[in-house]
């Protein structure tokens, strides 16, 4: 079984299809590549025309939407519901506010509106307004959201693309399996490679797969990584990361700098990882209620490992 | 008030007849809703203790031979298999924070 593997940007991050059959990767990137392309067009938060966009402009009206989208802000708010709150996708004007208001690539340097290091600013938040402010009827594909109400359906919305990336590669490719990679957020679809698909785990996801660190062998499911490490930019000589904690408005700032989840999918990892890091020192009982394979690690570099992670010095042949 | 007549009256009774059949229906729907909801949310609770536990990289872990993948009463659906320690090599991708 030969593995092929295709890599390129997109969505303001890198993308990776890798198939196991490797005259089954062009149909599988080009099926990637429709996906990402929908939901760029669906619910990206930096494009103007996106649908996303038209709908945190249309607060108090009833807005139809597209079947991406509806699924997309149903995947939004079954993570809030799960998480009692803790990864909530109406932080979008709390997120903005804080200054993450561009595609991270544009992000780099002092913002023009603010002063530059070593003067006086000021912090302003946003009160996160929660995720029961929203109506979504399913049925009629509607959504209306409150005034003042932005949707930022970053964390999940990357881990839904993934899981539908793959799930669409592996329709196109046929046979075999395929992995796809979004920005460090793994889905998977079909037969795995002998063992499994091999997994660097890392707190930067654009760390080279040859790089130093723990390997994990997954056949199945789905990876996310969250981490406050990646994602930073500055405001008046503030450090700011993109994980917002929605009980105060603000990047988070917990104990936890990293935390990784395997899951059945790469959504229900992505919503363990997020909300892992939101929470803080009860992410270890909340992730071992949730019996997921979790790697943690603390500002200080420490690492936990929860339920049935493998054992990291136990490296197969 | 004028009175109905035979055809008039026979529309209005099939109306009513119309009317109680879906009130009925969406009555049985919405118990057999209820009764699934509430079977779904009891059968999160009774799953068995979590036997996952925390550790650092010196203690051991465990390994699940779990072949399905289930969901949690956290709502969240686990892998059909648990991982295992691999080796970088070909084929190795990088799951990071982004």
């Amino acid at each position: 079984m030969a593995l092929a593997l295709k890599s390129w940007k997109a969505l303001g991050t890198s993308v990776l299809v890798l198939t196991t059959h490797d005259d089954r990767l062009e149909p599988a990137t080009t099926a990637v590549r429709q996906v990402l392309g929908d939901v760029d067009a669906a619910y990206s938060r930096f494009r103007a025309d996106s649908e996303l966009t038209y709908l945190n402009a249309n607060p108090g009206r009833t807005i139809h939407v597209s079947p991406l989208l509806a699924t997309a802000i149903d995947a939004a708010l079954r993570a809030a519901r799960i998480t009692d709150g803790a990864v909530d996708p109406t932080i979008g004007r709390a997120i903005r506010v804080a200054g993450y208001d561009d595609d991270f690539s544009r992000l780099d340097g002092p913002h023009p509106a603010l002063p530059q290091r070593g003067s006086d600013i000021w912090l302003r938040t946003e009160r996160v307004p929660g995720w029961q402010a929203i109506r979504l009827d399913r049925g009629s594909r509607t959504v209306w959201l409150p005034q003042g109400v932005e949707l930022d359906l970053g964390s999940t919305g990357k881990a839904l693309a993934a899981d539908l990336a793959a799930t669409a590669a592996m329709a196109a490719a046929g046979e075999g399996g395929v992995l796809v990679g979004l920005g460090g957020d793994i889905g998977t679809a079909g037969e795995s490679p002998s063992g499994g698909w091999r997994i660097l785990v890392a707190e930067d996801s654009r760390v080279k797969p040859s790089g130093d660190g723990d390997v994990i062998c997954v056949p199945a499911g789905g990876v996310a990584t969250s981490s406050t490490t990646v994602r930073r930019w500055s405001r008046g000589g503030v450090i700011l990361h993109h994980i917002i904690d929605p009980q105060t408005s603000l990047p988070t700032s917990g104990p936890f700098r990293t935390v990784t989840v395997v899951a059945g999918t790469c959504l229900d990892a992505n919503i363990a990882s997020t909300a892992a890091i939101v929470r803080g020192e009860a992410a270890i009982d909340w992730l071992t209620s949730c019996r997921l394979p979790a790697r943690l690690v603390e500002n200080d570099g420490t690492i936990h490992y929860i339920g049935p992670w493998p054992d990291p010095t136990s490296v197969a042949a | 008030m004028d009175s109905l007549t035979p055809t008039q009256r026979d529309r209005g009774l099939q109306r009513l007849r119309r009317l109680t059949f879906g009130a009925t229906a969406g009555g049985l729907i919405a118990v057999l809703g209820v009764g699934y909801a509430a079977a779904a949310s009891y059968a999160g609770k009774s799953s068995a203790t979590a036997t996952a536990q925390s550790t650092t990289t010196t203690t051991d872990t465990t390994t699940s031979s779990s072949s399905s993948s289930s969901t949690s009463s956290s709502g969240l659906q686990s892998a059909p298999q648990a991982p295992t320690t691999g080796s970088s090599g070909s084929g190795t991708v990088t799951t990071g924070g982004s």
